[in-house]
């Protein structure tokens, strides 16, 4: 390698020396029919349908902004369209709104459980004569309390609605030509009328005194269980006193579980009124 | 015109650069129209330059030759997407220059020199050469052959956007604001990449940088 020449040599003279590396002229005429072969099979040859996926691709991502605005604005027209639009009322000055906020006037105008009723309420136990006239006093204080909430409120509703919409108007006329039409409608309950009340009541007073009945063993029956163990029960005058006491033992029984249902029935009374 | 005024923007190269894209704008738009046989007037124009770019970029004479009729293909397949917002040139750089890179990276474990010989017709290369060696016949021959194996092994070494971007700039002649348009960056990364391959190469080619 000479190293005495006076010329400084550079990097960029290097590099530049890369261009002088040039093929020989037969490689152009080769690289010409190659080439010429190859664009007559690009233009005989349809390109891969893959080709547009990618086009699509590369034309959505230089448009991202506007695409993603648009697909917003109908998705929103689909939402607003299919699923339907929210239901907003335009209330003018004039206008009341409807009938909905007018539940918590129905629930105030829900009398507080009057004064027997607490007091019946609040006693723990009462004796058996009693029980009846207390459950009686309750079962009325309690039916008076529904026929007021439903023959009170409905008018309260009428006549608070009545200056405030004319769709309450016309529920408030309704109610009073129904009540005008059928008077019995005040003192009919959720529950039922006073009459049907009063019979499912009294069943439910009676009925668990039958099952005890019916828990009462025939006199066969209880001699041929007890037979084996005491003898006494073979002869004819003990079995009629056995049968005596048992009789009297059955009796007091049912008036002991007679007494428990009543009170069981005055719990289920308070329990109706909440 | 659109396309002048963009070309005004990226070509900060001198105004025959301006007349040669308004050229080449108007044989595109020949293509555009249905003259197909107008394209090798554009494939005439640019072979030599589009092969030497990518035959600096991989070393091999067989994979450029392919890689730029592959350039060459992909831009007549896609002459109608041109809509001249850039220089055509630029545009087939573009083309070129990435079709490259993904051969690059898809061969990345395989590499192959295949060298073209260095042509000495051109003065400025055989000043070069007898700056550098004193010898002739056979010993200049191999010389300038060895020279030839360092420049690429060296080249090579880079990364793939430093030795485009060198090859670009000093071997092609770009600008550096065309080097941005065709390799989609910065101007300031590729006066980065430009120094910092300049160093590399520096440090590798250190004995033949005489005084």
């Amino acid at each position: 390698m000479k190293q005495d020449t006076e010329r400084k040599i550079t990097i960029e003279d290097l590099i530049r020396l890369k261009k002088s590396e040039r093929p020989p002229a037969e490689f152009w005429s080769r690289f010409e029919s190659e080439i010429r072969s190859k664009q007559l099979s690009a233009i005989v040859n349809k390109r891969p349908w893959w080709h547009g996926i990618s086009r699509a691709v590369m034309v959505f991502n230089r448009h991202q902004l506007p695409f993603g605005a648009a697909a917003a604005l109908a998705l929103t027209w689909m939402g607003v369209h299919y699923m339907g639009a929210p239901s907003i009322r335009v209330s003018t000055p004039g206008a009341a709104p409807a009938a909905v906020p007018h539940t918590p006037a129905v629930a105030s105008s829900v009398p507080a459980p009057s004064a027997p009723a607490i007091a019946r309420e609040e006693r723990p136990q009462a004796p058996e004569e009693q029980g009846a006239k207390a459950a009686s006093h309750a079962e009325a204080a309690v039916m008076a309390a529904s026929a007021s909430h439903l023959t009170k409120a409905p008018a309260d509703i009428a006549l608070d609605a009545a200056p405030k919409s004319p769709f309450s108007d016309g529920i408030a006329v309704t109610l009073a030509d129904y009540r005008q039409a059928t008077p019995d409608f005040a003192r009919r309950s959720v529950f039922g009328t006073d009459s049907e009340f009063e019979p499912t009541a009294a069943a439910a007073r009676q009925s668990p005194s039958e099952p005890l009945a019916r828990m009462d063993p025939a006199e066969e029956r209880r001699s041929r269980l007890l037979a084996p163990a005491l003898p006494a029960y073979s002869s004819a005058a003990t079995r009629a006193l056995a049968s005596d006491w048992m009789r009297a033992r059955s009796s007091s029984d049912a008036r002991m579980y007679e007494s428990m249902d009543r009170g069981s029935n005055d719990r289920m009374l308070v329990g109706f009124r909440f | 015109m659109n396309a002048s005024k963009t070309l005004e923007k990226t070509l900060v190269a001198s105004p025959e650069r301006k007349l040669e894209a308004d050229a080449d704008l108007e044989i595109v738009r020949k293509v555009q129209g249905g003259d197909v046989a107008a394209f090798d007037r554009l494939i005439l124009k640019y072979r030599e330059r589009v092969l030497g770019i990518i035959y600096n970029m991989t070393s091999n004479r067989e994979d450029a030759a392919d890689l730029a009729q592959d350039a060459f293909i992909k831009a007549f397949q896609s002459i109608n997407r041109f809509q001249g917002q850039a220089s055509f040139f630029t545009w087939l750089y573009r083309i070129a220059v990435n079709s490259t890179v993904t051969h690059l990276r898809k061969n990345r474990m395989r590499s192959f020199f295949s060298l073209e010989s260095v042509r000495e017709d051109d003065p400025v290369s055989r000043e070069l050469i007898d700056a550098l060696t004193d010898k002739t016949g056979a010993g200049r021959d191999s010389f300038v052959r060895e020279l030839q194996e360092k420049l690429n092994d060296a080249m090579q070494k880079l990364s793939i956007n430093h030795r485009t971007v060198v090859t670009l700039f000093e071997i092609d002649g770009l600008s550096h604001q065309e080097i941005a348009e065709v390799m989609n960056c910065s101007v300031g990364t590729v006066r980065s990449r430009l120094h910092y391959a300049k160093q590399l190469l520096q440090a590798e080619l250190q004995p033949y940088l005489l005084k």
